[in-house]
């Protein structure tokens, strides 16, 4: 068995060594002969990021007056001049100047490996988005937004309840949290796991490791047990995946932090065809209450350069991808005594992939002006998150039943996102 | 599906109704029978069994050695832990000794050394240097045509690597081998500076520090001049190094003392885990640590890496001497510590409105008129107004709990009562009441009239509030259940709990007194229903083969490979405290591999004693290692793989490069397989 190799074809699967085939790789075969050998599939990427992002002071609202009365320290500058679509040979990631993409809205300095996705139409912003309800509090505003939901905390995530019920083909990795942990958003009945570091999948002796193996195999433990079943399946496949696993964009990736080294192994998962459909990855450090300035510009510039890469390294398979990028609720339009913003109301949305119908920034102004903020102090929200992702679930994922996966939730107008 | 498990939910909690009037169906009621009992309390009240626990428990019986552990002082502590925290000088040093001697402020962690780039300001008029940073291709071509060419070769030296990609081929090549010679006078520096393994050592020796045995480590070291050695010990990397914890020491000292002081106090943590006889006390201190959570990797603005050095005395001076006490002198000793001042950034937070200096100010060089140059050290700058966010986290986080009933008005009267609660200055991190900072206008907290002009007292009223208000005494009381009882506590149980802690003015000692002498904590419901946090798997799982822990060097990076590096949780709200979090496929894999390293004696400064296991059979094992009968499945599994020659080629395997010997299924295979059964994840 060790010497022997199975190849899936149209997938850069090569096993070896490490006892049995992965029962899901054998059916996936058959069915991939079943169906022709196409193995592409949509996939749907959620990205969080953790801790409140200042929303404003990344999709800079430049042309209202009060943003810059409010941020006297904070405020970016409004874009000295128009930059031309085309003018790829300027690149601000040195410099902190905004990028203007409409005349009202700017990008943060720091997002200029975004501009290039901005002007290919790939990248869409959704301005003044969140959820109605008014708890600042970090973690029950994640609970609830991993939820779905607005003030409840259901154990499961809607990530997960937006998938379809599994099928004999359905593979071990349809679902991946990238990080230690299964993040609540991807939480749930449907099968789902947890990769971080990559390296623990390889255990150094092959004879414990088919002891162990069967050992979770038959394990009644409810929560070990399918840990463990998937975890030995998923061990297979990481250790041919990442044998041979050089990109052009692995420098790109390293200056995305952890987030880059997150979407650089999603990225190996989706080109080896491994039937990834839903992904969940996250950038925490975003709880920015004193010094913000040079704190975001180094959030920002991980977070641009791990999504430029990933869009790079993805290639024309982007077209086959959606992004969506959230954060638990927006900061303080007006600055604190800090030089930093408290826990606020709106924030912001991108979507980025192939489908979207992007170099747009959708959604409505609520503008900032004392009576139009919420409670007097926040952004208000004037697009529910839900409205967000429900469209791509519905479009992008084929999930028609959105009441399951946002119960009780009454959708908005459509915004068109994506092509269709 | 969801339906049915609301069901499910529904029907259990009808059932915990039943059972209050004497069903037994509720495993919270089922009681556990006297020989569960004693492996129960040594997985929840300690970091599990060493060999020789059981016993010594049974003895005592489990009453009395509950009772023991809630009152340490009348235990005897572990000579032999003792012994192995002296060299640890640091952990008893003040923090005024640590920053003299330990700290190591911003401005000198940069690379002095090092020769500052030129910048293409410094080369330009401030319009060239835009131009070629941010200007077309043409206007950056003009510039560069137009300069001398020693001018152009520096101008070429210092481009960003994003424009290097837009300009002519021939400046490109000669950019490129411009940049090329500066780095390398740069890195040539830098290395007389910051000498690397092969600047001190030849490429045999190199050799040996890579995979030489411990013995041709050592004998290098002997050979080498002694002033090399702890440069050597300080560039290896953690698992080479383990095993010269000396010498590592004094070549971090050299290079970042900062290092030293977190060091010790890592290693202080799992060696108390592992040998402390006041096991309790030292869960306890994890949990309250956890509980009042602080990051000792967070930077602060202008002061440095201060928490690298206060993280280790918060917990001995605010977190450990009360967690036997009352919940009020824990919170305020939180509160006033400047590890906390500074990570939810309270030491920052000025009256809002009242100062001359809000952002809205025309100068913000005045504070009340007084010119902001007389304020001490980092207080002036641009400080000049209220941060919410200790306001909120200690009402959210650390008292009420987030349903516990405040507002956002609750939130910033809470953080105006606390401003002026700073530090002395950056090199005296001692709390300090600045009443210049303090709003001293009227405050209303949780319907609490606070009166105004009362200074320091605001928030020490504050503290008072909080202490004693309904939601704390639930909110804690379930926090605590959550830890030694089950994920999801049975609501009685907090209940009562929490009514002991009203009545004795939050005395910890006794709400636990409660709690483990309650039958829902001695039931069938909590028995093995935790899992392991990453910190107490691998304590556990040392306490569990015995042996000799010498240094805790390597474990504390294993406990970071699992996901759960000690002391760097960035958020407030601490590590999970439910076993959802730890389920993941890598996490399950790091617990196997370390479980593997562990048994067969490959982790550098633990010596596992798998001599007393020899030639047991796996059953018996498996009762040494975790204290009971391993789970059918999992000793079918065992039987199984042990009776099948399995893959023969493996068999024979020679040793893998982890070390990790195959084919000999001795003591070392079947504890490997042990400790990564499902059977070990649990507590």
């Amino acid at each position: 068995m060790s010497t022997r190799r199975i190849f899936l074809r149209d997938s850069a699967i090569v096993l070896a060594g490490i006892g049995a085939v992965p029962s899901w790789l054998a059916r996936a075969a058959t069915l991939a002969d079943q169906n022709g050998g196409d193995q592409r599939r949509k996939v749907l990427v959620a990205i969080f990021m953790r801790g409140a992002a200042d929303g404003l002071n990344i999709v800079v609202p430049f042309s209202e007056r009060r943003y810059h009365e409010l941020r006297p320290t904070l405020r970016i500058a409004a874009p000295t001049r128009k930059v031309a679509a085309s003018d790829s040979g300027r690149d601000n990631r040195f410099s902190n100047e905004a990028i203007d993409l409409d005349g009202t809205f700017a990008l943060h300095g720091a997002l200029q490996p975004l501009k290039p996705l901005w002007d290919k139409g790939q990248l869409a912003i959704v301005e003044a988005t969140g959820s109605p309800d008014s708890s600042r509090s970090h973690f029950d505003a994640q609970d609830f937004m991993e939820s779905g939901t607005t003030s409840k905390n259901l154990g499961d995530g809607w990530l997960n309840r937006a998938l379809p019920p599994a099928t004999d083909g359905t593979s071990p990795l349809r679902a991946v949290t990238l990080g230690n942990q299964v993040a609540h958003t991807l939480r749930g009945e449907r099968e789902v796991i947890a990769i971080g570091n990559a390296q623990q999948f390889n255990l150094g002796n092959s004879e414990a490791t088919s002891i162990l193996e069967s050992m979770y195999n038959s394990s009644n433990d409810p929560l070990w047990g399918r840990t463990g079943r998937n975890a030995f399946e998923v061990m297979k496949i990481m250790d041919s995946i990442n044998r041979d696993s050089y990109s052009p964009q692995d420098g790109e990736y390293n200056q995305g932090g952890q987030l880059g080294r997150s979407l650089q192994q999603l990225a190996r998962l989706i080109k080896a065809n491994v039937g990834v459909e839903a992904a969940f990855a996250e950038i925490d450090g975003w709880d920015h209450h004193g010094n913000e300035g040079p704190q975001l510009s180094e959030r920002l510039r991980q977070f641009s350069s791990a999504l430029s890469a990933f869009s790079q390294d993805m290639g024309d398979r982007m077209e086959d991808i959606v992004i969506i990028t959230m954060s638990e609720f927006g900061r303080t339009v007006e600055e604190n005594g800090d030089a930093g913003t408290d826990h606020g109301h709106g924030s912001l949305m991108m979507v980025l992939g192939g489908p979207v119908k992007g170099g747009k920034v959708y959604g409505k102004w609520p503008g900032l002006e004392k009576e139009q903020l919420f409670e007097g102090r926040d952004l208000a929200v004037t697009t529910d998150y839900r409205d967000v992702l429900g469209e791509l679930v519905r479009e992008h994922m084929g999930q028609k039943d959105l009441d399951s996966v946002f119960p009780g939730f009454k959708a908005g107008d459509p915004l068109g996102l994506l092509r269709v | 599906m969801r339906r049915l498990l609301l069901t499910i939910l529904i029907s259990s909690l009808f059932v915990c109704g039943v059972t209050l009037s004497g069903n037994t169906s509720d495993p919270f009621s089922q009681r556990l029978p006297e020989g569960k009992q004693i492996i129960h309390v040594l997985n929840r009240l300690a970091f599990g069994p060493r060999p020789g626990d059981e016993d010594a428990v049974r003895r005592m019986g489990v009453a009395k050695w509950i009772h023991l552990q809630l009152h340490p002082e009348e235990i005897p502590e572990n000579p032999a832990l003792e012994a192995k925290l002296k060299p640890l000088d640091t952990l008893r040093l003040s923090t005024a000794d640590l920053m003299d001697n330990y700290f190591a402020p911003p401005q000198n962690m940069m690379m002095p050394m090092q020769r500052p780039q030129e910048r293409l300001e410094d080369l330009l008029s401030q319009e060239d240097a835009q131009k070629v940073r941010l200007g077309t291709a043409e206007e950056r071509e003009e510039i560069l045509k137009s300069l001398e060419p020693e001018k152009r070769r520096k101008v070429l030296a210092a481009l960003p690597p994003n424009v290097l990609k837009y300009i002519p081929e021939e400046y490109r090549k000669e950019a490129e081998a411009a940049q090329r010679a500066e780095n390398e006078e740069r890195s040539a520096e830098f290395r007389r500076q910051n000498p690397q393994l092969r600047d001190l050592l030849n490429p045999d020796q190199m050799e040996v520090t890579r995979s030489g045995t411990k013995e041709q480590l050592a004998a290098l070291f002997a050979y080498l001049d002694p002033e090399k050695r702890p440069l050597v010990a300080g560039l290896l990397p953690p698992d080479r190094a383990a095993d010269f914890p000396e010498l590592r020491r004094q070549g971090e000292l050299k290079r970042n003392p900062q290092q030293v002081v977190m060091d010790d106090h890592h290693e202080a943590k799992v060696l108390r885990a592992i040998y402390s006889s006041r096991q309790l006390q030292e869960v306890l201190v994890d949990f309250w640590f956890n509980h009042f959570n602080v990051d000792e990797s967070k930077n602060i603005p202008r002061v440095g890496n201060v928490m690298h050095l206060l993280t280790a005395t918060y917990e001995r001076d605010a977190i450990r001497p009360h967690v036997f006490g009352h919940f009020k002198d824990l919170l305020l000793a939180t509160a006033q510590h400047p590890a906390m001042l500074y990570y939810l950034d309270n030491w920052d937070s000025m009256a809002p409105g009242s100062f001359n200096v809000g952002p809205f100010a025309p100068d913000r060089r005045t504070v009340n008129g007084v010119p902001n140059s007389i304020l001490p050290g980092p207080l002036a700058r641009i400080a000049h107004g209220l941060n919410e966010n200790y306001g909120r986290e200690v009402m959210e986080l650390h008292t009420l709990g987030v349903k516990g009933g405040y507002t956002q008005d609750d939130v910033i009267a809470v953080a105006r009562c606390f401003t002026g609660w700073t530090v002395r200055d950056p090199q005296h991190p001692e709390f300090v009441f600045a009443s210049f900072m303090h709003d001293t206008g009227e405050k209303t907290v949780l319907g609490h009239k606070i009166p105004a002009g009362g200074g320091e007292q605001d928030g020490l009223q504050v503290i008072d509030i909080l202490a004693h208000h309904p939601s704390t005494a639930r909110f804690i009381s379930r926090e605590l259940a959550q830890r030694f009882v089950a994920d999801d506590p049975p609501p009685a149980l907090v209940d009562r709990m929490a009514q002991t802690f009203t009545k004795t003015d939050g005395d910890l000692r006794a709400v636990m007194e409660v709690m483990f002498t309650s039958p829902e904590f001695m039931s069938e419901g909590a028995y093995e229903a935790k899992v392991k946090s990453p910190f107490e798997m691998v304590v556990s799982a040392v306490r569990a083969v015995g042996g000799e822990t010498t240094n805790a060097y390597a474990l504390v990076s294993k406990i970071s490979e699992l996901g759960e590096p000690l002391y760097d949780k960035l958020e407030p709200n601490g590590y999970p405290n439910t076993g959802d979090a730890w389920l993941s496929a890598t996490g399950l894999m790091g617990r196997m591999n370390f479980s593997a390293a562990l048994a067969y004696g490959m982790i550098p400064g633990v010596l596992p004693d798998s001599s007393r296991l020899d030639r047991k059979d796996p059953a018996t094992i498996a009762r040494d290692l975790l204290g009971h009968d391993a789970s059918p499945e999992t000793q079918a599994a065992i039987a199984k793989g042990l009776e099948s020659p399995g893959e023969s080629e493996a068999a024979s395997d020679p040793v893998s490069p982890d070390g990790i010997a195959s084919g000999h299924k001795g003591p070392a295979f079947i504890t490997t397989l042990l400790l990564g059964s499902p059977d070990f994840q649990r507590r």
